[in-house]
């Protein structure tokens, strides 16, 4: 249940490293009890977004704000009361055990018992290993039980699941779910669009640091149509209007028409009733990982 | 016991501070134990007599070894701890500075609910207590073997001396690699200026006294601030002092100060 009450926002945010801008212009707000995934391809821009959410980073230009007040990293760790952070590739203290960091991490924070027991119980972390001895899962499920720990009103998580089997995927994403029912915001990374559209009521896309979409994941999951390939020994065959990423080749006197269809699908029928010389057709659904591809790499797909 | 980004320092160093420990235990043990073959009058004399001014400097001042205070103050703290503790020091405050944040380990912290200020202070109050438990091996080592060495004794005033005046040496010398570090999250500008400030302190206080040309910079030198037979001869000079302390002071400043306004990597 979202409110309009904005705990993430991000203003015309930009962050340079030298003459690279890795950040440009984004503009970003996400409200009280939203689920929001981020999703990109590597080096779009997103961790380097929620590094300033977190104040480990500075923004070169524009303004970062949680809980309505100012990011800067000598104020970030005042907000971090009621963030529960983790990262795919964060770097637990190898030194210390599983349950050593925790500890740690109780003492930084109010947690309940009760809490604890439940995370410990949902994930199945191995506490009492060296964490710098344990597997790269291992060491992710600990990073999630920290995150999750002190009941935080905000998550904030780069590429979570990375790392993790698909049991304890879906442990994941059941306590995101969790999260949801009882208000909380999360605002999640992910490369897999799959993982984002179970658990998010919105999606925003990433690419080369700029925000491509934000859309709800409702009008994300219109966005899929219908995968068309057709076979003719008749040349001019054109494809129907609205048709998208368009392929054709005529070779050996045949022309191999493929495009992705959108549209209403009697006009479809219509268009293949029409088709003169109709060698072969296939017609199936258009993948939304792939619908997705597209919004961000049309240069690549059409 | 893992309660603070201090006792977490002193639990991933305690390995550190064990090796270390033992080190400067036998170290100390080692140049008690050497005494009675160094003090040797006749032979003292003779040496006196012929040593070039020039290579004081690198040996010490043999008139120092007559003694056993002088000769523990000019042998063991003046010649050999320091550089041994400057190579340690650089070690420990680059690991805890920019090591951390290359591993990505300090950004891990830096998500927990603590401000940069009390991280950086916990650090170096981790850092600063590392480095009196090994000191504290060395007076171990020094006060294990002393009673079975002939004519090894020291007042107990000469020895707070000189241990409080290498505490803050060694303070001063592992603050300047952690504070860089802290401060520009580089290691090659960590590590470059804390060899720089120590090792080259070591050598300008070493050829001093033999290169005529470097007399005049001797006092750029960190161990000119840590005259070791002087503080056991007599008393500690306030000027030291406030040098090494008002060093460490205004390094840890800088690094506060910068340390909250930048980009952790």
């Amino acid at each position: 249940m979202s409110t309009s009450i904005p705990v993430i926002e991000l203003s015309a945010v930009t962050k340079r490293f030298g003459r690279f801008n890795a950040v440009s212009d984004v503009t970003l707000g996400v409200s009280r009890g939203e689920v929001v995934g981020f999703v990109g391809a590597n080096g779009a821009g997103k961790t380097t977004t929620i590094s300033m959410l977190l104040g480990f980073l500075n923004a070169s230009s524009g303004d970062v704000r949680l809980f309505g007040q100012m990011v800067r990293p000598a104020n970030a760790h005042v907000s971090h009361r009621r963030i529960g952070y983790a990262a795919g590739d964060m770097e637990l203290p190898g030194q210390l055990t599983g349950a050593q960091y925790l500890r740690l991490l109780r003492a930084a924070g109010s947690v309940e018992q009760e809490r604890y027991d439940e995370l410990i119980k949902r994930f199945s972390p191995q506490l009492g290993k060296k964490i710098q001895t344990l597997s790269r899962g291992n060491k992710q499920k600990i990073a999630l039980v920290a995150a999750f720990l002190t009941d935080p009103e905000v998550i904030i998580l780069d590429e979570p699941t990375s790392g993790l089997d698909p049991v304890m995927q879906e442990t994941f994403l059941e306590m995101i779910r969790d999260c949801k029912r009882r208000g909380k915001t999360v605002f999640m990374s992910s490369h897999y669009l799959q993982e984002v559209m179970q658990v998010c009521d919105r999606v925003v896309l990433m690419s080369q640091g700029r925000i491509v979409e934000d859309v709800q994941t409702s009008q994300l999951l219109a966005m899929g149509g219908k995968q068309v390939s057709v076979t003719t020994g008749y040349r001019p065959t054109k494809p129907p209007k609205g048709a998208q990423e368009v392929f054709s080749e005529f070779a050996d006197d045949v022309l191999h028409l493929s495009f992705v269809f959108k549209g209403d699908p009697g006009e479809l029928q219509r268009w293949v009733a029409a088709i003169k010389q109709l060698r072969d057709i296939e017609i199936s659904e258009y993948n939304l990982e792939e619908a997705f591809k597209s919004l961000y790499q049309p240069e690549a797909t059409s | 016991m893992m309660r603070s980004v201090f006792a977490k320092t002193l639990y991933d160093k305690r390995s550190f501070m064990l090796g270390w420990g033992i080190g400067l235990a036998a170290l100390g043990a080692l140049m008690v134990s050497f005494y009675p073959a160094m003090h040797q009058d006749g032979t003292i004399d003779a040496l006196v007599a012929n040593m070039p001014e020039a290579f004081k400097g690198l040996i010490g001042n043999l008139e120092d070894l007559r003694s056993f205070d002088t000769y523990l103050a000019s042998q063991l703290f003046d010649i050999r701890l320091t550089l041994i503790v400057g190579i340690m020091a650089i070690v420990l405050g680059l690991s805890l500075s920019v090591a951390d944040e290359e591993k990505g380990e300090l950004r891990t912290l830096l998500s927990l609910p603590l401000s940069r200020s009390r991280v950086v202070r916990q650090k170096w109050l981790g850092m600063v207590t590392v480095l009196l438990v090994t000191l504290l091996g060395l007076a171990a080592g020094i006060y294990g073997v002393m009673p079975f060495i002939d004519g090894a004794s020291i007042e107990p005033q000469q020895m707070l001396r000189l241990f409080a005046m290498t505490a803050l040496m060694m303070v001063a010398c592992g603050t300047i690699p952690f504070a860089v570090g802290i401060a520009t999250g580089k290691r090659a500008l960590a590590t470059g200026t804390a060899v720089l400030a120590i090792i080259g302190s070591f050598i300008l206080s070493t050829f001093g006294q033999a290169v005529d040309w470097l007399t005049d910079y001797e006092r750029l030198s960190l161990l000119h601030y840590f005259p070791a037979v002087e503080i056991v001869k007599g008393s500690i000079d306030l000027v030291d002092v406030a040098v090494l302390g008002g060093l460490t002071v205004l390094l840890l400043a800088v690094a506060f100060v910068r340390f909250r306004q930048r980009d952790v990597a």
